[in-house]
């Protein structure tokens, strides 16, 4: 995660471009130049870039074919749980219908989901909130 | 220990499975390559979605053309191990996780087919789905019985870099 919102480290920066100044074209998607940006676009810019570094849980949910000591055993083998967390989220998932079974970045979430795919768990990410 | 499943001193995998039981599985697994290379719907349980919120068609639809063929090739080449290992008389590591893995398919696609749910009751004898339930049935307790040999040689205490 950043020390500091982008738009602000931007701010702090020496000259300031202008709307046509070529410096603008190679600015970030998103990000406006501070002077003609009003306090609430700002808001936005922020929340989106915070938006981005929010982790990813990857979600296994309860169906009614895999066996649950399989499920089990996948958990141990693809991320290296002992047997009692992988049996504990296991349970998660048997009980409460869903478990997060891992976090990280989009793409680290997007891996693991492929393997647990793989492995015919039926497997999901989303975004925390 | 009684399991039909042995790991040997030197590695490999004994499953004591008589010969009707051996052909039963060949065919069974002969039958989900194709279905797969043409994604027939009697495999979309084989394809999770991995985006399923509203707004995220976009990433589900890349997602899908990152995996599928990866997805397809991977079960595949587990079908394909399982069917030309049939009848050895043991398994590599390898081909015993590929036996896992075909095994897992076929539970999964016939599973769906019998729209099976939890506390299921085994269907009436008469019921035309009542041997296909049997195969499904047979395939769970195969399938308990490899996982069982696997996960004892798992660590109980897991990896160390796993901490969530």
């Amino acid at each position: 995660m950043e020390a500091m919102p982008r738009c602000r480290r931007y701010r702090t920066g020496g000259t300031q471009p202008t709307v046509g100044d070529p410096a603008a074209v190679v600015l970030p998607v998103g990000v406006v130049p501070p002077e003609t940006a009003p306090v609430g676009d700002i808001a936005t810019i922020v929340d989106q870039e915070t938006t981005s570094d929010r982790p990813w849980l990857v979600i296994v949910w309860n169906d009614p074919i895999n066996l649950m000591s399989f499920v089990t055993f996948v958990l141990q083998k693809l991320f290296g749980y002992s047997k009692e967390k992988a049996t504990s989220l296991m349970l998660d998932i048997h009980n409460k219908g869903r478990a997060v079974v891992s976090t990280g970045t989009r793409e680290r979430a997007e891996l693991d989901v492929f393997r647990l795919h793989e492995h015919g768990l039926w497997a999901t990410m989303e975004q925390s909130g | 220990m009684n399991s039909p499943i042995k790991r040997r001193r030197d590695g490999r995998y004994v499953i004591r499975l008589d010969a009707n039981a051996r052909v039963v599985l060949a065919n069974l697994s002969a039958q989900l390559p194709d279905a797969l290379a043409n994604r027939d719907p009697m495999v979309r349980r084989l394809f999770p979605p991995a985006y399923t919120a509203e707004d995220q068609t976009a990433a589900e639809r890349e997602y899908r053309e990152l995996v599928d063929a990866a997805l397809v090739n991977h079960h595949t080449e587990a079908l394909e191990t399982l069917i030309a290992t049939a009848e050895a008389d043991s398994l590599s590591e390898e081909e015993f996780a590929a036996w896992l893995d075909a095994v897992g398919s076929l539970r999964l696609v016939l599973g769906t087919r019998l729209d099976v749910h939890e506390d299921m009751e085994a269907p009436d004898p008469q019921d035309p789905m009542a041997a296909e339930y049997g195969l499904f049935v047979f395939l769970g307790e195969l399938q308990f019985l490899m996982v069982e040999i696997l996960a004892e040689a798992l660590p109980d205490e897991g990896r160390p870099e796993s901490a969530l």
